[in-house]
């Protein structure tokens, strides 16, 4: 049964969970409760970072334009996965077994995409989740709803898979950014 | 205290911050943009009827009872909770073009949201558009000593659209919050806005 996070909560996933390796990230949201008349679209980014909370390198950072690490450990899904009845608007899914040893984080992001063009933020977004699945058996192991916090804001940091000694924990973060996108890659030291 | 200046998105509590808050008056606001002049620098009159109005919406947005639509020919709800002031408060100096009053407490369990609107009357017929109004805002007074709470200048440009969705009171818990929404729609009539919620 899942256990539903708490914003600041921090949970065992490999601990409690032997042998657990391969997972898939699920992100989901709705949009445009009131007609605005332009398209939302919403992204998730992934930023894998060292120990001191940096992206040493781009290939770390996984978008809609590089879609995987350098050995595929970690793979954005891309648009098409919608309408799985799970409700999942874009999924990651990470080996965490095969996360190269250099990589301590993995920090899960929504964006809105040309947030300021059209004049779009986080207010105009609800029901936003992070859930993670083990792909061995389907099983949702946890899942954070990220509820009311979000107004102004055109990013927001969902949660992040860390390492623990030897095992990866997840954090619930839910931590908004004003100025989206470009805020996260400059924050994880990408720019 | 000043109200506090919403921008698009953001959402405020209102009874948290103001324990024993009930009646409200939600009052909203707004110009015609600058007459164009016509031969010899004679004003045309830009003749722009806006009306003001209120869904109520249960916790599904859904408009449940024709009486839950407050507009101009239906000016309260079932238990008068929600009232239109009609169009006859203009120029009381402090610059609504039309209110609503809301007691928070006495709205019925059934209302989630109460989501305000303004569309312009006959805007087909009229030829006219958001693009021709502008400082539009909408606020929230406390009906007890009529301090300002919160307000939201809508400054999208809202040029082609026939209805703005300004914001909503919801429920929150056992609180009221407001969302600053400022959304552009399309609807000739304030019955086709609403049919999108039944």
């Amino acid at each position: 049964m899942a256990i539903n996070l708490s914003k600041g909560q921090k949970i065992d996933l490999t601990k409690t969970n032997p042998g657990l390796s391969k997972i898939t990230v699920g992100l989901g949201w709705d949009t445009n409760k009131y007609d605005g008349g332009k398209d939302f679209d919403l992204d998730v980014s992934v930023f894998l970072t060292d120990a001191s909370g940096k992206v040493a390198k781009e290939s770390n950072f996984i978008f809609f334009n590089n879609k995987q690490n350098e050995n595929a450990s970690v793979v954005h899904t891309g648009d098409n996965r919608t309408g799985e009845g799970d409700g999942d608007d874009e999924q990651v899914q990470v080996d965490l077994q095969n996360i190269p040893a250099d990589v301590d984080k993995i920090a899960f992001t929504i964006t809105i995409y040309d947030a300021e063009g059209r004049s779009q933020n986080f207010g105009q977004v609800s029901r936003s989740y992070v859930r993670i699945v083990n792909d061995a058996n389907s099983e949702e192991l946890i899942r954070f709803d990220l509820g009311e916090d979000f107004s102004v804001e055109t990013g927001v940091v969902v949660g992040e898979l860390y390492r623990n000694g030897a095992e990866w924990k997840f954090n619930a973060i839910g931590s908004g950014y004003k100025d989206g996108l470009a805020g996260l890659t400059r924050d994880y030291g990408l720019q | 205290m000043a109200g506090i200046n919403l921008v698009k998105g953001q959402k405020i509590d209102l009874t948290k911050g103001n324990a024993g808050l009930s009646n409200v008056i939600v009052g909203l606001g707004w110009d015609p943009a600058e007459p164009s002049r016509g031969f010899f620098g004679i004003k045309k009159q830009a003749n722009i009827d806006c009306d003001a109005s209120a869904l109520l919406l249960n916790e599904n947005g859904k408009l449940t009872n024709k009486l839950n639509l407050v507009c101009f020919h239906n000016k309260q709800n079932a238990n008068n909770s929600v009232v239109h002031s009609g169009d006859n408060l203009t120029g009381e100096g402090d610059g609504d073009d039309e209110q609503i009053m809301v007691n928070l407490k006495q709205i019925p369990a059934d209302v989630h949201k109460v989501l305000v609107v303004v569309n312009i009357y006959d805007a087909v017929n009229r030829k006219q558009d958001f693009g021709m109004i502008k400082s539009a805002y909408i606020r929230i007074i406390n009906a007890a000593g009529n301090a300002e709470l919160v307000k939201f200048n809508l400054t999208d440009n809202y040029t082609g659209f026939t209805a703005l969705i300004c914001g909503e009171l919801y429920r929150h818990g056992d609180e009221w919050k407001f969302a600053a929404i400022g959304e552009a729609a399309h609807a000739a009539h304030i019955n086709q806005l609403a049919e999108r919620y039944i």
